[in-house]
């Protein structure tokens, strides 16, 4: 009964939606304002990676959102996980130690897999990458040393620090814009450089280079608190 | 025929969207509805990029000064996209440890033997 | 001139810091959220004049719409941020003596994010950046929901979480949509462009948009997440998911509707809807013997009866309709509040198990009473003022439909006013046992706080339906709104 409602209802979804597409050819549509984007970008902005200029130029305070929102996650999970945890006595599993080449192998490419993700975040205004797949990358990295390595903790502390104060470079950078760069919020205030280097494109790698740190800090965190759930 | 190739992309995107929306509509099982969740948010990742696609476009970066910048796809919905995975990750998590909360206290996380608060 | 921006900035950055603060001092973090909120207020309040001028449009980055995103901050605008503000503070103070167990710092976290991203869905002026603070709202009040990780407030969660999710995919889906067709995202740009496209072509969007908003806002029938999730929240937490969560919902709802599609064939429909809402929350409501899910039930039906309000479009109904939401936000935060330190003492949530509450905790039974009143629609307090403009409003119209539709509305306050004396009745006319307690001190003076607003907005209603007024012509005129976006 249910399922026959379900499919009734996709199926209507799914007609009004051919209807609406059928306005919007595939693969001819172009906007004013990514044209826009795509031609002045560099100019505006620095970066010569449009959608890194839409990221963190343009539409910098989505983004300042979108760290929010992974923010507010991280604490969620933490507070939906340690709400129940209070009440349970703590019992310690023995974890079977890993074998010596996957230890030796881990600890090997931890910090290579960190250097790369450092790299996709500082990189983020010339080469496709940025702030959050570079956390992403460097969150793998412990995800990694917990599998392999097992025994390995990071510190909490050390993680939420990190993560606080890279939000706060965030926001400051922002208020700072707001105060020296022509008085807008989240404005730049740096000289845009030379395109193509590596000191380019004003305010653009600090808020990247914040992002990465704080994305990383924050996934490890998530990590972290799921893999002391399964203990 | 070219009605499929001229929109395959669309087609893909809707069909993962209703059947990630069938997955949570008919299914109990609770991990198997944040998968279904996980599926429609993927499909709709893929409408946002297909809505930017330009035919024979390439990706809107100048890796060099030589670049021109012709036949560009729309950097906005790559933008958007970014922002919608990330939101799709958080919502994730927090659906997954709600769900490890769900079994401590119920037992099961079939959603049809989860009805204390029906009245 | 000071910056709305600062609106969103400051409680974020102090957001991020409060690991910093933890661990340089415990006891100081509790203090973080007031103090926002604090500053939140006074910068409503700072704005209140050069708003009433004209209203201000931030370009953020210094990029003009429609490349940057920009906030427009109207009468409507500030009035909502001024109310989350006020809401906010008040329960931030209830807050500190309530919240004592379990992760407190992530909650105090959470409850600042969270009115954070209200106070961002009610500024924004950019479609895309409105969804991105939805989220921020829905996610955190996904977990405060399961705060105290118990089965109903864990099995409630994943409830309301299923659902919202399922709903902003629903809203991102409408918001590719129009990307798609207007390639733009500013919702000043799409208002203008409206007309150049054939309004069948809008139906879907819109109406997927409406049902991404509408599962937050509590329309039926999308509703069917809230009195679970309200009744097994904390208290504090109920009280500002009945009186900002669901009414950020509903502006975002009236904001596209009106500002962006501006398409008013249909505001008849949202009517019917609206009336559907109130109906059944009355009715639901009347029927439950747990006092947490009356009051999370009576709040669905006063939505609709706000939504009803909003979609007659006209001045004064919609000056009555957003009285009515401030009237909502004070007098049921009032009810939560209340009723949660009376569930604290009596440990039940059963309305019988309330009996004699009257003479053993007569502050709070009074604080019940008067939220009661107040959202029933007795004179002397807020809820008369926007309930006549509502209904006078809608009855100036002369319709045969809205005229009837009105008579539905005087059913529905009738049954409002029956189960609110039942508690009452309970409250002070039946025997109960038990010592005679006080609250604590914090909740107390957050409890007279709203208690003064109630009976001040009561009788000098004036001094809001001004503001409201113009507030609603804010919302209801379109061609401003462009105009004061796109110069």
């Amino acid at each position: 009964m249910r399922s026959v409602f379900s499919l009734i209802l996709l199926v209507v979804i799914g007609a009004g939606v051919v209807f609406t597409l059928s306005s919007i050819p595939f693969g001819s549509t172009s906007s004013d304002v990514g044209e826009y984007y795509i031609d002045s970008g560099r100019a505006d902005t620095g970066a010569t990676n449009i959608v890194t200029s839409v990221v963190v130029g343009y539409r910098a305070f989505d983004t300042l959102g979108e760290v929010t929102v992974l923010f507010v996650a991280a604490i969620g999970l933490g507070a939906i996980l340690a709400a129940g945890r209070e009440n349970e006595e703590k019992k310690k599993a023995e974890w079977e130690p890993a074998s010596l080449v996957l230890y030796t192998g881990c600890r090997f490419l931890f910090p290579l897999i960190l250097l790369f993700g450092a790299y996709v975040f500082i990189h983020g205004h010339l080469t496709p990458g940025g702030g959050f797949q570079g956390g992403a990358i460097i969150a793998s990295a412990f995800l990694m040393v917990y599998l392999g390595c097992r025994k390995k903790r990071i510190s909490k502390t050390w993680a939420r620090n990190t993560e606080s104060i890279s939000g706060l470079v965030f926001v400051v950078t922002g208020l700072t814009g707001l105060a020296v760069g022509g008085h807008y919020f989240l404005s730049n205030f740096l000289p845009e450089g030379t395109l193509n280097t590596l000191f380019s494109a004003g305010i653009i790698p600090i808020i990247y280079i914040a992002i990465g740190l704080k994305v990383g800090s924050e996934l490890t965190g998530v990590i972290d608190d799921l893999i002391e759930e399964s203990e | 025929m070219s009605f499929l190739q001229n929109n395959i992309y669309y087609i893909g995107a809707f069909g993962l969207i209703l059947i990630g929306l069938l997955i949570v509509l008919v299914k109990h099982n609770l991990i198997k509805v944040i998968i279904g969740l996980s599926i429609m948010d993927t499909g709709i990742n893929l409408f946002l990029i297909a809505i930017g696609y330009l035919r024979n476009g390439t990706a809107p970066i100048f890796s060099s000064p030589e670049v021109e910048s012709v036949l560009m796809v729309d950097p906005v919905p790559q933008a958007l996209v970014l922002t919608a995975i990330v939101i799709g990750v958080a919502v994730l998590a927090l659906a997954l440890s709600l769900a490890i909360r769900l079994y401590k206290h119920f037992g099961t996380l079939d959603l049809r033997k989860i009805k204390e608060l029906k009245w | 001139m000071v910056n709305p921006v600062l609106l969103i900035a400051v409680p974020l950055g102090l957001a991020f810091m409060v690991p910093l603060i933890d661990s340089a001092s415990r006891k100081l973090t509790r203090f973080v959220p007031v103090a926002a909120l604090m500053f939140n207020l006074i910068l409503c309040i700072r704005l209140i004049p050069a708003v009433l001028e004209n209203p201000i449009v931030i370009n953020l980055g210094g990029f003009t719409p429609p490349f940057g995103i920009n906030l427009f901050v109207g009468p409507l605008g500030l009035l909502f941020a001024g109310l989350i503000s006020l809401a906010g503070l008040v329960v931030s103070i209830y807050s500190l003596s309530y919240i004592k167990n379990g992760p407190v710092v992530k909650y105090h976290m959470l409850y600042m994010l969270l009115l954070t991203g209200a106070t961002g869905v009610v500024l924004t002026g950019d479609l895309f950046n409105l969804f991105v603070f939805f989220e921020i709202l829905c996610i955190s009040s996904y977990a405060l929901v399961a705060y105290h990780g118990d089965r109903a407030g864990i099995e409630s969660s994943i409830k309301y979480l299923i659902q919202g999710t399922v709903g902003s995919g629903l809203l991102l889906i409408g918001i590719g949509f129009i990307y798609g067709i207007f390639g733009t995202l500013n919702m000043a740009d799409i208002a203008m462009k409206i007309a150049t496209v054939e309004q069948s072509t809008l139906f879907v969007p819109m109406i997927l948009m409406v049902a991404g908003l509408g599962v937050e806002s509590a329309i039926f029938p999308l509703n069917a997440w809230l009195p679970d999730a309200h009744s097994s929240a904390p208290s504090s937490i109920s009280a500002i998911l009945s009186g900002i969560a669901i009414e950020v919902g509903l502006y975002a709802v009236a904001r596209i509707v009106f500002t962006v599609f501006g398409i008013s064939d249909i505001y008849l429909f949202f009517a019917f809807l609206g009336i559907l809402t109130l109906l059944i929350g009355e009715m639901c409501a009347f029927a439950q013997s747990n006092i947490k899910r009356m009051l999370a039930y009576s709040s669905i039906g006063q939505i609709g009866l706000i939504l009803f309000a909003l979609a007659l479009a006209t001045n004064n109904t919609v000056t009555g309709g957003l009285f009515q939401l401030v009237n909502h936000t004070i007098s049921k935060g009032l009810l939560f509040l209340s009723a949660g330190y009376m569930i604290y003492r009596s440990g039940s949530m059963e309305i019988s198990s309330l009996n004699g509450m009257g003479k053993r905790m007569p502050l709070t039974s009074l604080a019940f009473t008067v939220g009661a009143f107040s959202l029933v629609g007795l004179p002397p307090f807020a809820g008369f003022p926007g309930k006549f403009l509502i209904v006078s409003g809608a009855l100036l119209k002369g319709q045969m439909v809205i005229n009837i539709l009105v008579g539905l509305v005087l059913l529905s306050t009738v049954i409002e006013g029956t189960y609110f004396f039942r508690v009452i009745q309970a409250l002070y006319f039946k025997d109960g046992n038990g010592e005679r307690k006080r609250a604590p001190a914090t909740a107390v003076t957050a409890m007279i706080t709203l208690m003064i607003l109630i009976v001040a907005l009561g009788v000098y209603p004036k001094f809001l339906a001004d503001f409201l007024s113009s507030a609603s012509s804010d919302l209801l005129d379109k061609m401003s709104y462009v105009g004061s976006v796109l110069k």
